[in-house]
């Protein structure tokens, strides 16, 4: 295997923080997997400019994947290249590493770790800290885990190459979602008395804001996706109850 | 009958079929039908990632053959996927889709493909096949996610 120098990988994970940016509906992540793969290919064919021109091809290919999980595929790839694994192996990995990266980061990121640290935030404010404090902290608190996770990944993926996924069943990262869930129901519960209850809570809000409120919910349900679900109906519910009585009170 | 749903889906376990349609229908296992991840390990460790809770079981054409109508008088709530059109197909000669409805869940763009819904780019091939199914006696429509709306196949293969 062809070693590929530090350098190298670092300005491909560098890179891999712009994977989105030229996102588009035909390859999707394509473009921008094949501009974060470019300084590693340069290494890895310095002396065959043919051979990295298909890499660069083969990598321009559709290519989806939650962004924070890329560098796993990423990382897989290069080693992929390095072995001077063959084009049909490269572009299968590719295929079958998309759809758990994608899910494995909606479900991680998108649905529990960007809503659990922005709760905590809001927590932190309506209970008195200062605007300015509470936006700084979450944007530290969430980017730690942020770029903690593409490391990992970019780490495992160049670690493992194709049997990367073994090493993904292994972390678990399905059941650290799991795990984490209760904690993130809690928090908004708290947030949930904290807006009640606190100075300029929903409370003190007023009748004004309660109305539109109300109006936006109504908009909502009438012109937005489909969510009307029990859950819903009961928050909606009790939010209301709590908020016109604490009004009263 | 517990196949809840019969799917053509290019990126087989991924999160439109595991959190749209596992909400939608509850289902407890995954068979993948697809002679070449049913002989790779370490393709099916990956696309086992993607299931979450539920069990992924992946087979080669001729072992669904003779694996599905069990499954489909068993308890468990199964979903039968498949890359394309050509297993379904299989599927269907092999006389186990008569009276099922088959989803077309997601085709991307590749050259010898044409678009017929965003979500759905079908060959030539592709067109006969569906046309093939429903001689079948399959009900094939396209549809990517339960909320979408259901498209069939007459309006698929056009007039």
């Amino acid at each position: 295997m062809r070693a590929v120098p530090f350098l190298s990988l670092a300005r491909t994970f560098a890179r891999s923080f712009l994977i989105q940016g030229s996102w588009n509906y035909r390859s999707m992540l394509g473009c921008g997997f094949a501009f974060a793969m470019m300084p590693s290919l340069r290494a890895i064919y310095r002396d065959d400019p043919h051979a990295l021109r298909r890499a660069l091809d083969r990598h321009l290919d559709h290519f989806n994947a939650h962004p924070y999980l890329s560098g796993v595929a990423l990382g897989a790839a290069i080693r992929l290249e390095a072995e001077g694994a063959d084009d049909e192996a490269i572009r299968r990995f590719k295929v079958a590493v998309r759809g758990p990266l994608g899910g494995l980061g909606d479900t991680l990121v998108w649905a529990l770790w960007l809503p659990a640290a922005s709760l905590v935030a809001l927590v932190a404010f309506w209970l008195g800290a200062p605007g300015w404090l509470a936006a700084v902290s979450f944007l530290i608190v969430y980017n730690v885990v942020h770029v903690g996770l593409r490391a990992w990944g970019f780490r495992a993926g160049l670690a493992a190459g194709r049997g990367v996924g073994a090493k993904l069943a292994q972390a678990d990262l399905a059941g650290l979602t799991g795990r984490l869930k209760p904690g993130a129901v809690v928090v908004l519960g708290a947030l949930t008395g904290v807006l009640l209850t606190a100075d300029g809570g929903l409370a003190g809000a007023g009748p004004g804001w309660m109305l539109a409120g109300v109006g936006a919910i109504g908009l909502g349900l009438g012109f937005g996706h489909r969510s009307w679900r029990p859950a819903a109906a009961v928050t909606v519910a009790v939010t209301l109850i709590l908020g016109v009585w604490g009004m009263l009170t | 009958m517990s196949i809840v749903l019969y799917r053509v889906d290019e990126r087989l376990i991924h999160g439109q079929v595991v959190v749209a349609w596992g909400h939608a229908l509850r289902f407890d296992t995954l068979i993948v039908v697809d002679d070449d991840l049913a002989a790779s390990e370490w393709e099916r460790d990956l696309y086992r990632l993607a299931a979450g809770e539920a069990r992924a079981a992946f087979l080669t054409v001729d072992d669904a053959v003779d694996a599905l109508p069990a499954a489909a008088s068993g308890e468990e709530r199964v979903v039968v996927l498949t890359r394309g059109l050509a297993a379904m197909r299989a599927l269907g000669e092999a006389g186990l889709l008569d009276g099922a409805d088959i989803n077309l869940g997601g085709q991307h763009h590749a050259a010898d493909r044409r678009e017929v819904l965003s979500y759905l780019h079908l060959t030539d091939g592709d067109l006969r096949d569906i046309e093939r199914l429903t001689a079948l006696g399959a009900r094939v429509a396209a549809r990517d996610v339960p909320d979408a709306t259901r498209v069939p196949a007459a309006q698929l293969l056009g007039p």
